[in-house]
């Protein structure tokens, strides 16, 4: 289990790894977007881990409304660079 | 001969959880790895649907296998998670083509 | 009878959300997705094109497994191109109806949808394709 998450843990990484590199607002936010996805699943995933479903709740409300600020962030760039 | 068979399947549950976890993790590595590359906006948005949507519903396939005690919630995050992030998909291709199409007036 | 498929799903959403099948709680789930406003024209809509539309989203999850399978075994083929899909029946179509055909569309990783054309008659959609399927 450990193994795993230190898996997850490599792979929001290197999505941080794109963030810090690209200039393209676009990248940008479809990379952010991935890091939010992944880190509510290394959320529930550790909270599995240490059986404490607190830690597992907070993961399932940022894996349900978490991308939808994101969302309205693309809608009013969009807006912005018409 | 009963509780050998329940340990028997829950043994069971348990691989089959391991595997799907391990699915899940080969999906996000592989489906992020294009964003590093030079590829358009457009093929990283596919490749990020497979490692977002496809690899994270796999993983909380898994999860739901192994923790069926709060089955509601790991189902209903299963499925906000797969709504979401598809429609996500669609609205960033959708705003970004849009920007593209209408350039800034000089 | 669409409104009630719809309502049914909302119902399965407050109850999953809750986790409780007391007799007060599934009360108060059934005012309150009784009380949010349905889309605009799902009257129109029969239940036939809407267990439809339900079942072609639903067929489209393992497929979508299919795909990402073969995208991710011929990583440096792909090629991306732009075209139509003419996918909506006649008449203007409902709001659920398209969020359904694009969430089928943009499911599956060879394709994502981009929007609507034509004043709402096919969907401008965005390809891959191998290289070698092009020569």
């Amino acid at each position: 289990m450990s193994g795993l998450l230190f898996g997850m843990v490599l792979a929001v990484l290197l999505e941080i790894l794109v963030v810090c590199r690209r200039t393209d607002v676009w990248h940008r936010l479809a990379a952010f977007a991935s890091v939010s996805t992944k880190v509510g699943m290394v959320m529930l995933v550790v909270s599995v881990v240490r059986d404490d479903w607190m830690v597992g709740l907070v993961g399932v409300i940022v894996l349900s409304v978490g991308n939808g600020s994101v969302m309205l962030l693309a809608n009013l760039l969009q807006g912005v660079e018409r | 001969m009963i509780p050998a068979l329940a340990a028997g399947f829950s043994g069971l549950a348990q691989i089959a959880s391991a595997l799907l976890l391990l699915l899940g993790l080969v999906f996000w590595i592989a489906g992020s790895w294009p964003l590093l590359g030079r590829g358009s906006y457009l093929t990283k948005l596919h490749y990020l649907g497979i490692s977002d949507t496809l690899g994270s519903a796999l993983m909380l396939l898994g999860l739901l296998l192994r923790f069926q005690r709060e089955w509601p919630l790991l189902l209903l995050a299963l499925l906000s998670l797969v709504v979401w992030n598809t429609i996500f998909g669609y609205v960033l291709a959708a705003c970004s083509q849009a920007a593209r199409r209408f350039p800034p007036a000089p | 009878m669409s409104r009630l498929i719809l309502i049914a799903l909302r119902m399965l959403i407050w109850l999953l959300l809750t986790a409780d099948p007391d007799e007060l709680n599934v009360v108060i789930g059934l005012a309150v997705s009784l009380a949010l406003p349905l889309p605009r024209r799902v009257r129109s809509l029969t239940p036939a094109q809407l267990w439809r539309a339900l079942a072609a989203s639903l067929a489209a999850v393992p497929q979508a497994y299919g795909e990402a399978v073969q995208l991710l075994l011929h990583r440096k083929l792909e090629e991306s191109v732009l075209h139509d899909e003419p996918v909506l029946p006649s008449g203007r179509p409902s709001s659920v109806l398209v969020f359904l055909d694009v969430f089928r569309i943009t499911l599956t990783p060879f394709t994502i949808a981009l929007g609507l054309d034509d004043g709402g008659r096919s969907y401008r959609v965005h390809h891959l394709v191998f290289e070698e399927d092009r020569r």
